[in-house]
């Protein structure tokens, strides 16, 4: 009885598969056009050496343009953040922000005094702060264990030992271009988080992180401030600049249009070879015994 | 011939329509011509419709189904036709013997030696000229190799388009002025002018880093070079080349993509892990009176990967 049934199972099989297949592959052929990252495109926003705004002391207050604004924390929180402060982050940074934890060992731990609002919130509320362990190469993203306004709060405390600069950004996307965002990404971040954003091994232990889950105003926050062993990137980068970057991690990062339905993380053509490889040769594989069996 | 005739003729096996190795494989034969029927049916509509959907130009994605999914059901019915429908066999094809009798091969032998290498050596201006000709063909045939590899390079090995006062541009032809970058910044910068041009961004490409709010000095001897703790170096790795374009700012590394070398930024880029055998070349750097970056010199050094006449 099998015998009979189980060429027409296949024939069934692969009248049902095949043109699936090519219909699969014929929408992963037609994925969205790739951004040209041709480099004469960048030219949004303005020189910033000229429109950088400074404040009378000569500490570099904003870059120039609206599509970022940069706010220092109000200075009635500041109570609250020293008795938080104290609770969660004296043990290392001492109680005085400077670095000196109570046993005295100075420059054992970062000196926070006059690192600016940004900073500081960009370290607790991407969860590194409080560290998991402090004696770690480098801190993990994880959930926060303060939220937003406890985080404004010990940014305010330690912006009255000394104000600083950038304040806390809050980034305005609506005029922001994805395509020069694209450009701008794979000339500036793209050589260490690469240009999916997933990130990728450095040297000594070090990383640079994913970005698929980077909220947009600490994406701004890291630019700015170049937390851990990231650059920081000012005059070269304006406002208007650094939300293209923002929109470009936001919606093509974090939102990939992977229409052919696997992204496999973004690898590129040797992982892609791969599978098609494994798939294919597999299926080329059945379909040469099913022509080669001899009832 | 008259060998050929002497040979036992085949013997063709005669089998009867009915022999079991005639039928076809399948137990229901006409049912299974309707299902391959029924393939091709589906087959060529799917193989008009790519015709009309290319006609009426439609979406990408109608063409590689009707065409992949019409030459999918054809090839289905095909291999099920052979498979099924044709005699199952096995059959077993009788032939005579190949080889030729030891007298035929021995005749050929003699006549090549006999009556070939004669002719042969009485054309020897024929072969010389042959000769000449394939030589002077081998010779040729290697001009477009050595053209292929393009002019000499002559001095452009050692030489990069930085010059004494030469702005640093960023990529979209801006000035860096000392007030852009803040500590713990890099930004590619280019020769004024060239940052568009292939020159530019292969030879000249350099990652301006600012390292401090004071004059910088990464070695001996290189005291004028930082100002303002503004260094410059090469992008390109000397190992084989690759842009250098990961900066860890706390351990003041320049890392290379490709095998990781690693520079160490604050001591003359000298590589202190990795394959690369030689330090990043520093460009010297300088202001102008409104503080604008410019190049001292070219670089100190021939930039990128080794070469054979470099000393």
């Amino acid at each position: 009885m099998s015998r009979s049934r189980t060429p027409f199972l296949v024939l069934a099989t692969l009248v049902v598969v095949g043109p699936a297949l090519s219909l699969a592959s014929a929408a992963w052929a037609s994925t969205n056009p790739h951004t040209p990252y041709q480099t004469g495109r960048v030219d949004a926003g303005t020189p910033n050496s000229t429109s950088v705004v400074k404040n009378s002391a000569g500490q570099v207050v904003s870059y120039g343009d609206s599509a970022i604004t940069y706010t220092t924390p109000s200075s009635s929180l500041a109570t609250l953040g020293q008795s938080l402060f104290l609770e969660n982050c004296a043990s290392c940074h001492g109680t005085a922000a400077n670095g000196v934890p109570a046993d005295g060992t100075s420059g054992a731990y970062p000196n926070l005094v006059g690192l600016g609002p940004a900073t500081i919130d960009f370290w607790i509320e991407s969860g590194r702060m409080p560290a998991a362990d402090p004696r770690a190469v480098q801190a993990r993203r994880r959930t926060p264990r303060l939220d937003h306004t406890q985080a404004l709060a010990i940014a305010a405390w330690i912006n009255s030992l000394s104000p600083a600069y950038p304040g806390v950004p809050n980034v305005n996307l609506k005029n922001a271009n994805v395509s020069d965002g694209a450009a701008l990404f794979a000339l500036n971040c793209a050589a260490c988080h690469t240009i999916e954003g997933d990130g990728d091994a450095l040297a000594s232990g070090t990383f640079a992180p994913s970005l698929r889950n980077v909220p947009a105003n600490q994406v701004v926050e890291a630019i700015r401030t170049g937390p851990g062993n990231m650059p920081r990137f000012t005059g070269n980068l304006s406002d208007y600049q650094v939300a293209d970057i923002v929109k470009y991690v936001t919606t093509e990062i974090q939102h990939p249009q992977n229409t052919g339905g696997f992204g496999l993380g973004g690898l590129g053509p040797v992982a892609e070879g791969f599978v098609g490889l494994l798939l294919g040769v597999g299926l080329l594989a059945l379909v040469g015994f099913w022509v080669g069996e001899r009832q | 011939m008259s060998e050929h005739e002497q040979r036992t003729p085949v013997q063709l096996s005669t089998v009867s329509a009915d022999d079991p190795h005639l039928q076809p494989a399948a137990r229901r034969p006409e049912l299974v011509e309707r299902v391959i029927a029924l393939t091709f049916f589906f087959g060529v509509v799917l193989l008009v419709g790519f015709g009309a959907c290319y006609w009426v130009n439609a979406a990408p994605w109608t063409l590689g189904a009707t065409l992949g999914g019409g030459s999918t059901l054809l090839g289905i019915g095909l291999i099920a036709w052979g498979k099924y429908l044709m005699p199952r066999g096995p059959f077993v094809e009788e032939r005579h013997e190949a080889a030729s009798t030891t007298e035929e091969r021995s005749a050929f032998a003699a006549a090549i030696v006999e009556r070939g290498g004669g002719v042969i050596k009485r054309r020897k201006f024929l072969g010389g000229l042959l000769g000449a000709g394939m030589g002077i063909f081998g010779v040729v045939s290697a001009f477009p190799l050595v053209r292929s590899l393009g002019p000499l390079p002559k001095g452009t090995l050692f030489h990069t388009d930085w010059a004494k006062g030469t702005y640093l541009v960023d990529i979209t032809g801006r000035r860096v002025h000392q007030d852009d970058l803040a500590v713990g910044s890099i930004v590619t910068v280019y020769p004024e002018g060239l940052q568009d041009s292939d020159n530019g961004q292969a030879v000249d490409q350099t990652v301006l880093i600012r390292l401090s709010n004071e004059d910088f000095v990464t070695q001996k001897g290189r005291e004028t070079w930082g100002p303002q703790g503004y260094v410059a170096y090469s992008k390109l790795c000397t190992h084989l080349g690759c842009p250098v374009g990961l900066y860890e700012q706390e351990l003041q590394l320049l890392v290379c993509p490709c095998h990781q070398s690693m520079f160490d930024v604050t001591n003359g880029a000298i590589p202190n892990f990795g394959p690369a055998p030689r330090p990043l070349p520093q460009l010297p750097l300088m202001f102008d009176a409104s503080g604008y970056l410019q190049s001292q010199s070219d670089f100190n050094q021939p930039v990128g990967p080794g070469f054979w006449e470099r000393s």
